[in-house]
């Protein structure tokens, strides 16, 4: 009863020991009273770097950490201090883990630089890859292998062979991760390393896997049908492994898939709604990838969304749409990675991007690039149902302080108004009313922007006055050049002056239609409009920039052309043609002189009558029609206009055109893995390394990566659920699957889904025989095992020891199950215990 | 594919602490930690500086680029070469801050510097030399590196540091489960949740909401011994969407049953975020914005006059620490307002905005602010929306209920407690 006593008051005195140690630590972690002792090390004066040798030689513990301490401090503020290297190598084997770690941190930085001492010390490392702690074992292999001295180079390997067979994860994991370094030091020993990286992509944790699908990459990339039996596996304890490994493996199933799997090809071209056909091996990997989804690591999700992107079917490409949106609020720094990408992949998936554009609006404190982005994603989501409030949207940005964003959402407007015709009313008077705004940005882009839209307008009048119709009432083009000739004093941005006086003089002929029997009041020939801008700009002419000026210079030889016989406009020309020719620029000089040789057939005598140095210097004169159509026609296509400000755009309308989903392949196989990399973010070339493949013509037999590996793990799990009966059909008919499948695809094509009607009369032609027994018998084996397209359905079907899976882990089976399993699972093996436990 | 290394920088773009780069030239880290600088004295808004920088290698053939976060006072650096997925290096740079948080607390120049060691092996732990995260669980990360406590600096000071570290120390990776210390053991056994809401939301001009959601993270403080499995139920789970999750969450059974079956890690974490979508049809599936702003702003020559009226359109609960704030455009020099109820406000002469600070506003009452502005620039051009930031606290948009907790695999029972806590950013066009 006494001793009873006694146990529990030691039990409870340790247990407030411990309650208390919990309590200050968490306490004192936020007052920071422990102040001192850290910053004293950092301002070291020379003296005590001297003391550092004598210390790490030193008895004690206490001594010997301050000494490491010290260095690591002076490795912090970048100091060499490689020159007692000899000294903290002899405590590599101190007793104390504190000291060790440290000399591990600081053996790991200059095991590089001293390659010679630490090879005398590489005893103490080897001996330490037997160490009962895991830690020193993988620091050991750590430093190891980071001493680069190619001589020692199968001294690593078999270092990496020992610890690759090591009981803990980790060291396994570091194993795995000093594969490549090795490889790197000394490419000769590839065969070797490429045994240890097969022996490890058969463990069965999932720590490590990660790591070994890094190595795998960096020594043996074109080694994936290395891949071929743990295909499977490793996509089903994809959602086990941790966050970095995920990204790693998931990178590289997606070049296996898009090696060694068949392409999902169409099944049944049903009206609207196509159907693909998934092999069971590239499902298995969708459906083993698709929780991942709901990782809080945005990486993990984005390269999930990489494998929808590049090997999923079309009709699953919205899938990636809803998670990429939530990442917008992770950070601005994921926003902005994540709405770069969102722009490469928009003209496929715009339609889903459509429904939920509330997501992409600009706040006015988004940084510019962010900005840049949503503008452009907001343009290809434009479409006839959400285009007013996106229009008012517009409007909205066009007061923005940046300039940029002003500039891309009024392009933006007139985006809207091509692409919708019935906005165009809405968004002409916008773009009226951004003309009267007393920010030089806004007149500018409106007037440009204005500017294309008339030139698109012009035409389509004309061909539709070509077709005989008659042209729309609404907004004539014309309408919009007079309002903007009137307000030509109220514009004072160069650009936008240059734009207005180029589109008088381009539209100045009126159309004889538009005229209806009475003669306006200008000259002959000419809209009423023009004339007066031409007197307002010789009136400038002398303070205009000098874009502007030549467009005056046009504009003078175009009305002039148009009606020769006005005095006025003779005289503004002689006028204006006098001061250009002795202007200060030399291109208004050329303009000038160019136009006036041009002009000769019209006006002879363009400088004035009295004019000495204007003589006939022969060639030909042109006429008055000519030099018309020489200043008039051929002008540039305002489509041409329209694709260069947004190429995006305008491959997205036309993708309407072509369909979706073949837009959707087009766009998967052109940029080789730019979405999601690097390059998409910076926009420049950043080396290869994410290169994806083509699909090959058709995948590798399937039955390759039917693995008897697989089996006894199964088994394995199911003498441990409680849920046995129903796993026990899982293996059965797993096994049994791949026994039936294969024969029955070569001997009767019957269950083929893709074959043409009339197979029989293709079979005469022997290049159409070969082709169509490839096809028939990549389809057999998918066909056979799931035949129906429904996700559920093939779930269940395809692959039996998914359902395994779900059932052997509580996650997945019942809950009460769960119990049983958790207190079995403590006794059994780790592996089992981490699966038994994720999900 | 692979970071390069992390660099940690001061407020000043001076070095504090940074990885090996073993295998690069020595210039390389300085390179980058140049372009970051000569970005952000070259950009007029430190934000918009691109988050991800191109550096061109030393030799032309590398070319790589900069991923860097700003976290407080201090700039991290993820220096990365070859096609990387910079998300890859992002995702980094915040589980490192993170740890860092979990390690320290707060974080500053001054405490990096104090912890100097620790945050070296934290580096080499979670960083391996080839660029590759290494052990990034907070729980794993406990066992390698200590945390820096009392207790283990007046220990190490006596002299007996062996003894604070072999007793937590002994089993490293003994745990199976990655995310989760083995061993574990409390003598109360608690588990607490914060649900944290943030409205976001745009106000249009008429006072229309063009957009609002709401998002929210439910953090988790766990202290429970034993290996704990855990089901959590919540009341309305169905209006949760686009859910993101701890990884010792089982995926499968949320999206068959809505419900969180989990073992917890040890201590705090984040367990899930969320979008929340009312089902009510009624009001479009938005939460509306519990308060009215009428501005008034009227731009003139080298200047300008603001006028702000905000109302509460709560009934009952109180809104805290709300801050109006607007931009008022390249060449701002001041401002001079009178504000209501003795709320305080500010000019920021560093990021030219002008700030109304209101420690509280109660329920439906009205508060203003009336002012002018100066400019150098003739024709200022002001942000073209307030930003307003609020809190209120005990409270959730959601009405998230925690209806059951369920503990298997232990025999004590859990106290449980569960806090609710609400935020907003919202963006009001003028």
């Amino acid at each position: 009863m006494a001793a009873l006593n006694l146990n529990m008051l030691t039990e409870n005195a340790s247990r407030l020991g411990m309650r208390l140690q919990e309590t200050l630590s968490e306490h004192t972690r936020d007052l920071a009273i422990a102040r001192g002792t850290g910053s004293a090390y950092l301002d070291n004066p020379e003296e005590k770097v001297k003391n550092i040798a004598k210390q790490l030689d030193s008895n004690s513990d206490r001594e010997k950490l301050e000494a490491m301490k010290r260095l690591i401090a002076l490795i912090s503020r970048g100091r060499n201090v490689s020159e007692f290297f000899a000294q903290v190598v002899k405590n590599v084997a101190s007793h104390n883990l504190e000291i060790r770690k440290l000399v591990y941190i600081y053996l790991l930085r200059y095991a590089e630089q001293e390659p010679d001492l630490a090879l005398l010390s590489i005893n103490t490392f080897q001996k330490d890859l037997s160490d009962p702690n895991p830690l020193i074992r993988a620091m050991a292999l750590r430093v190891l292998s980071g001493i680069k001295v190619p001589m020692i180079g199968s001294i690593v390997v078999l270092a990496i062979k020992k610890c690759a067979a090591d009981i803990s994860p980790y060291v396994r994991k570091a194993a795995a991760l000093a594969i490549p370094k090795i490889y790197h030091l000394d490419s000769t020993h590839q065969p070797e390393l490429i045994n240890i990286i097969c022996t490890l992509l058969k463990d069965q944790s999932p720590l490590s896997i990660g790591s070994v699908a890094v190595a795998f990459e960096a020594v043996c990339p074109t080694r994936l049908d290395l891949l071929h039996q743990h295909y499977r596996r490793l996509c089903r304890t994809l959602i086990d492994v941790d966050e970095w490994g995920q990204v790693d493996l998931l990178n590289l199933l997606i070049r296996y898939a898009r090696v060694m799997l068949p392409r999902p090809i169409p099944s049944n071209e049903s009206g609207s709604n196509t159907q693909f056909e998934v092999d069971s091996d590239l499902r298995l990997l969708l459906t083993s990838a698709e929780p991942l989804f709901q990782s809080q690591n945005p990486a993990v999700v984005l390269a999930v969304a990489r494998v929808f992107y590049y090997l999923g079917p079309p009709t699953d490409l919205p899938k990636i749409v809803p998670p990429l949106l939530r990442l917008l609020h992770v950070s601005s720094e994921v926003e902005r990675v994540i709405l770069t990408n969102l722009v490469l992949i928009s003209s496929t998936v715009s339609d889903v991007l459509a429904k939920s554009y509330t997501h992409l609006l600009v706040r006015a404190d988004d940084s510019r690039q962010v900005k840049k982005n949503k503008i452009q994603l907001l343009r290809s989501v434009v479409n006839a149902d959400n285009y007013t409030s996106l229009l008012r949207e517009f409007i909205c940005y066009a007061d923005d302080a940046d300039d940029d964003l002003v500039a891309d959402s009024i392009q933006a407007i007139g985006y809207i108004a091509r692409i919708v015709p019935e906005s165009t009313q809405q968004c002409l008077t916008a773009l009226m009313s951004f003309i009267q705004s007393k920010h030089d940005v806004i007149v500018t882009n409106a007037v440009l922007v204005l500017k294309s839209l008339v030139q698109i307008r012009m035409q389509q009048q004309q061909s539709i006055i070509a077709l005989g119709g008659l042209p729309p009432q609404t907004f004539s083009p014309l309408d919009i050049i007079s309002r903007l000739a009137r307000r030509i004093d109220e514009l004072r941005h160069p650009k936008a002056r240059a734009c207005v006086v180029w589109l008088v003089g381009q539209y100045a002929a009126s159309l004889p239609t538009t005229e209806n029997g009475h003669t306006p009041l200008g000259p002959e020939g000419i809209a009423p409009w023009a004339p007066d801008v031409l007197r307002k700009m010789a009136k400038s002419f002398q303070q205009e920039a000098s874009h502007v000026k030549l467009q005056i210079i046009t504009l003078a030889a175009k009305l002039l052309v148009l009606n020769p016989s006005d005095r006025t406009i003779g005289l503004l020309n002689r006028y204006i043609f006098s001061l250009a020719r002795y202007d200060l620029d030399y291109d208004v000089r050329d303009r000038g002189r160019t136009l006036s040789a041009l002009l000769a057939g019209v006006n002879a005598n363009i400088y004035g009558e009295n004019d000495d140095a204007h003589e006939d210097v022969g060639g030909v004169v042109l006429r008055r029609e000519q030099v018309r159509v020489v200043l008039f026609e051929g002008k540039s296509n305002p489509a041409e206009d329209v694709a260069k400000d947004g190429k995006q755009h305008f491959s997205s309308s036309t993708s309407r055109h072509h369909g979706k989903q073949t837009h959707a392949y087009i766009a998967a196989e052109d940029d080789h893995g730019r979405f999601g990399s690097l390059a998409a973010i910076t926009g420049r070339w950043t080396g290869s390394d994410n290169y994806l493949p083509d699909w090959l013509e058709e995948g590798t037999e399937s039955s390759l990566r039917d693995s008897e590996a697989d089996m006894p793990q199964v088994l394995a799990y199911t003498s441990q659920s409680s849920t046995a009966a129903r796993s026990i059909a899982g293996p059965a008919a797993s096994r049994a699957s791949p026994v039936i499948l294969t024969p029955t695809g070569r001997a009767s094509p019957a269950g083929s889904i893709v074959r043409q009607e009339g197979t029989k009369a293709a079979y005469m032609d022997l290049d159409k025989f070969y082709e169509d027994t490839e096809e028939t018998e990549e389809s057999e084996e998918s066909g056979s095992e799931g035949d129906d397209d429904s996700d559920e359905e093939e779930d269940e079907e395809a692959s039996g020891e998914e359902e395994d899976a779900a059932a052997r882990s509580p996650g997945g089976g019942s809950e009460s199950s769960g119990d049983e399993d958790e207190s079995e699972d403590d006794s059994a093996d780790e592996n089992s215990h981490l699966q038994g436990t994720t999900r | 594919m692979a970071i390069d290394g992390l660099i940690i920088l001061d407020n000043a773009g001076r070095v504090i602490a940074q990885s090996g780069f073993h295998s690069f030239p020595a210039a390389y880290p300085l390179l980058h930690i140049d372009a970051l600088n000569n970005a952000l004295a070259n950009a007029s808004r430190s934000d918009d500086v691109d988050p991800v920088l191109y550096v061109p290698g030393i030799n032309l053939d590398t070319p790589s680029a900069c991923c860097h976060v700003k976290r407080g006072d201090l700039r991290y650096l993820c220096p990365v070469s070859g096609d990387v997925d910079p998300l890859y290096a992002f995702a980094f740079l915040q589980t490192f801050v993170d740890i860092l948080h979990e390690y320290f607390g707060h974080v500053s120049a001054e405490t990096l510097k104090e912890n100097f060691d620790v945050v070296y092996q934290l580096l080499e732990e979670t960083l391996d030399a080839g660029g590759h995260p290494l052990t990034t669980s907070p729980n794993a990360l406990r066992d390698i590196v200590l945390p820096p406590t009392l207790l283990h600096k007046v220990l190490s000071v006596a002299g007996v540091s062996g003894l604070a570290t072999s007793s937590a120390n002994s089993h490293p990776f003994a745990s199976p489960i990655p995310w989760r210390k083995a061993g574990v053991r409390y003598n109360n056994n608690e588990i607490f949740f914060d649900v944290v809401e943030t409205l976001d939301a745009i106000v249009n001009k008429n006072g229309t909401t063009a957009v609002s959601s709401v998002w929210g993270r439910v953090e988790s403080n766990c202290k429970l011994s034993g290996t704990p499995d855990l089901l959590l139920t919540f009341s309305n789970a169905s209006t949760l969407n686009d859910c993101s999750f701890h990884p010792c969450v089982r995926l499968q059974r949320w999206s068959r049953d809505k419900v969180l079956s989990f073992v917890p890690p040890d201590g705090k974490f984040k367990l899930m975020e969320y979008r929340y979508t009312p089902v009510s049809a009624s009001s479009l599936n938005q939460v509306s914005v519990p308060f009215i702003l009428r501005p008034a702003v009227k731009v003139e020559d080298h200047g300008g006059s603001i006028e702000v009226v905000l109302s509460s359109r709560l009934t009952t609960r109180t809104m805290e620490n709300v801050f109006v704030e607007l931009y008022l455009g390249e060449g701002a020099t001041g401002a001079s307002c009178l504000a209501s109820h003795n709320a305080s406000w500010s000019f920021n002469p560093r990021t030219l905005s002008l700030v109304w600070e209101l420690k509280t506003v109660v329920p439906s009452a009205s508060y203003t602010l009336r002012g002018t502005f100066t400019s150098s620039n003739e024709m200022p051009r002001p942000s073209r929306a307030f930003r307003v930031r609020f809190e209120i606290p005990q409270h959730n948009f959601s009405a998230l209920k925690i209806e059951q907790l369920k503990l298997t695999g232990e025999t004590y029972k859990p106290y449980k407690g569960m806090r609710g806590n609400s935020l907003g950013d919202i963006e009001w066009r003028w």
